[in-house]
């Protein structure tokens, strides 16, 4: 017996129904596997942890992970990411915005840079980056800097440590014994 | 003005910028229409019964002329939104009108309804090229005053049937008995059309704000959904069931939304499979529910003044739940985004006043694009001269951009997977009216 015309469109229905599941199936399939469902921002690490110095070979490089240990510092003492703190400090502006959405004023600010740099010598210490011998000085030159000079020297440590350049040297060559 | 909502949503990023907004505030430009049509829609369909269909028309016309006009002079976000409200008007009036005079035009009822849902899917498939070819070429006002000429060319020969009114009869004694309106098919419609406006809307600010295309590049990429319409519209005749229809347009809206919610990658590309779906689906579903919503019911511009408001309801109820929703995840993603490619350029091995400087440039294009997803490419020219140095460089600038990208891309999942849900939820309405078969 042959299948009525109605018969016939009930049937087209449900396949174009049975196909729209299908096809729509398959391109959430398709997109899952693919790694659709699988974005999440790296997350940015906890400036309070230690993070271990890497290749520290020669001035520029000391200097780098000296600037890095400072704003891990500085973020960890504000309680914000190192990330956060480095966008504030590129510029004036982000930094008043920064200031003004942390509420706070720039002595905070220099504080709290300041104990960043201060984390900075214990660091570069404890890897073998900077001798004993001008970890003092270099202590008490940074208590006493202002603000802008705190986050110039976030930004470009080498000018901080080429003042004590001359006895920087030694322990540079120590490096490679203290770290892997 | 069927199309209005797909044109104008390619200038909406344009507008965002020239007067200075947020991505909220300029929703409005697009809730306010709607919302005034959805609410002016079946009052302008009765008063097209009482004086006249020609006279309603032609005064619809002439209002959205005028407030177009004054769409494309607004110099602020008020102005603009309340050209809108009385632009939105003269469209109830206009459209709900045309509907009136269309039967005894075209000479029947059902062929009037099949016109009109054909007439809905070629205006969005009209829209997004012509307002992204505007937006881009000559200015996101120029989508307002280009719907003065059109508006006023329709309105002449409706001049005739005006005058033709105001010597003869009212037709108050033809007036029939107005049924109740499809509860079922419009309630359906207005989920589909909350659904489908989200995935215009939310795909040209993801083309636009999060991955920087012009307005054409977005317009040439959006055409994708109308032309897959065109090509759903193919299997109305297959298919007599407009409840089949409908239930498969749902599913496949539905789909494609998913599959915008899930984009792996932040590829052009890979949009076009969910937006080929969401236009197959949308054709068959819009056009199913469109047709039983006035199938057998009469008078056809009351019911058809339901649609209207329905379809238009739909849009404000998917652009008010889905705005909140994705302006704050854009804001934490642009936010997490930045901070992991800062970590980036904190970490790689570029020498370290090289760094700072990058680090500084970062911030200077942050400010320069206020709160934005930005480009972050012209913060690494000029690039270094040593080979070495410039390859790294290059690889952390794409790796920078890789992670707004991505971060953007992830900031609109849950408003697609949220319009993706409402899309599926018509299936209640859609399965529940027994009466759903024309």
């Amino acid at each position: 017996m042959n299948p009525s015309p109605a018969d016939g469109g009930r049937l087209r229905g449900q396949l174009l129904v049975a196909g729209s599941i299908v096809a729509a199936l398959l391109l959430v399939g398709a997109y899952l596997a693919a790694g659709g469902s699988s974005y999440t921002p790296e997350k940015t690490q906890d400036p309070c942890q230690p993070r271990p110095w890497r290749d520290p070979d020669g001035l520029q490089e000391i200097a780098q992970q000296f600037s890095l240990s400072a704003l891990d510092g500085a973020a960890c003492q504000l309680g914000v990411s190192r990330e956060a703190l480095a966008q504030a400090l590129a510029t004036p502006e982000a930094r008043e915005r920064f200031s003004e959405r942390y509420g706070l004023d720039d002595e905070e600010l220099a504080k709290a840079i300041r104990a960043g740099l201060l984390r900075a010598v214990d660091d570069a210490e404890e890897a073998g980056a900077l001798s004993p011998l001008i970890g003092g000085p270099l202590r008490a030159t940074i208590e006493e800097i202002p603000l802008d000079r705190a986050i110039e020297l976030v930004n470009d440590a080498s000018s901080l440590l080429d003042t004590f350049g001359g006895l920087l040297g030694p322990a540079s060559s120590l490096l490679e014994e203290f770290l892997p | 003005m069927l199309a209005d909502s797909s044109i104008v949503v390619l200038a909406l990023p344009e507008i965002y910028r020239d007067l200075d907004t947020s991505v909220a505030g300029v929703t409005w430009v697009l809730i306010s229409f709607n919302l005034v049509m959805a609410l002016a829609a079946v009052p302008a369909a009765l008063l097209a019964r009482r004086v006249g269909p020609g006279r309603t028309a032609a005064v619809g016309l002439a209002i959205f002329a005028g407030a177009g006009l004054a769409c494309g002079l607004a110099d602020n976000l008020s102005t603009l939104i309340l050209a809108r409200c009385v632009q939105a008007l003269g469209g109830a009036a206009a459209v709900t009108a045309a509907l009136e005079l269309l039967p005894a035009t075209v000479g029947s009822e059902r062929r009037a309804a099949a016109i009109w849902a054909s007439a809905g899917a070629t205006g969005a498939a009209l829209g997004p090229a012509v307002g992204g070819i505007l937006t881009e070429l000559v200015s996101w006002q120029s989508i307002f005053f280009i719907q003065v000429p059109v508006a006023l060319a329709a309105a002449v020969p409706i001049l005739a049937v005006a005058k033709h009114e105001a010597s003869t009869q009212v037709i108050e004694p033809e007036l029939r008995r107005t049924g109740r309106p499809h509860m079922a098919a419009n309630i359906a419609l207005a989920m589909v059309s909350a659904a489908i406006a989200a995935a215009l809307f939310l795909l040209v600010l993801l083309l636009i704000e999060g991955w920087r295309l012009t307005p054409i590049g977005a317009a040439i990429v959006v055409t994708v959904m109308p032309l897959a319409a065109i090509l759903g519209s193919r299997l109305d005749s297959l298919v007599p069931s407009a409840r089949a229809r409908a239930a498969a347009g749902a599913i496949l809206v539905s789909g494609g939304l998913a599959g915008l919610a899930l984009l792996p990658r932040a590829e052009v590309a890979l949009t076009v499979p969910p937006q080929v779906l969401v236009g197959i689906g949308l054709a068959l579903v819009l056009s199913a529910l469109t047709e039983t919503a006035l199938g057998g019911r009469a008078p056809q511009a009351i019911h058809g003044g339901w649609t209207i408001s329905a379809r238009h309801a739909g849009v404000v109820i998917g652009l008010l739940a889905l705005t909140p929703i994705f302006t704050a995840d854009i804001a934490q993603q642009r936010d997490d985004a930045i901070d992991a490619g800062t970590a980036v350029i904190l970490d790689s091995k570029v020498s370290p006043l090289l760094k700072i400087d990058l680090a500084q440039k970062l911030g200077s294009r942050l400010d320069d694009e206020k709160g934005k997803v930005p480009t972050i490419g012209p913060a690494f020219e000029p690039l270094p001269e040593d080979a070495g140095e410039r390859a790294e460089v290059v690889e952390l600038r794409d790796e920078l951009q890789e992670q707004l990208n991505r971060g953007a891309t992830h900031a609109f999942s849950p408003s697609f997977g949220l319009a993706a849900l409402i899309g599926l939820l018509a299936l209640i309405p859609i399965g529940l009216a027994r009466r759903i078969e024309l």
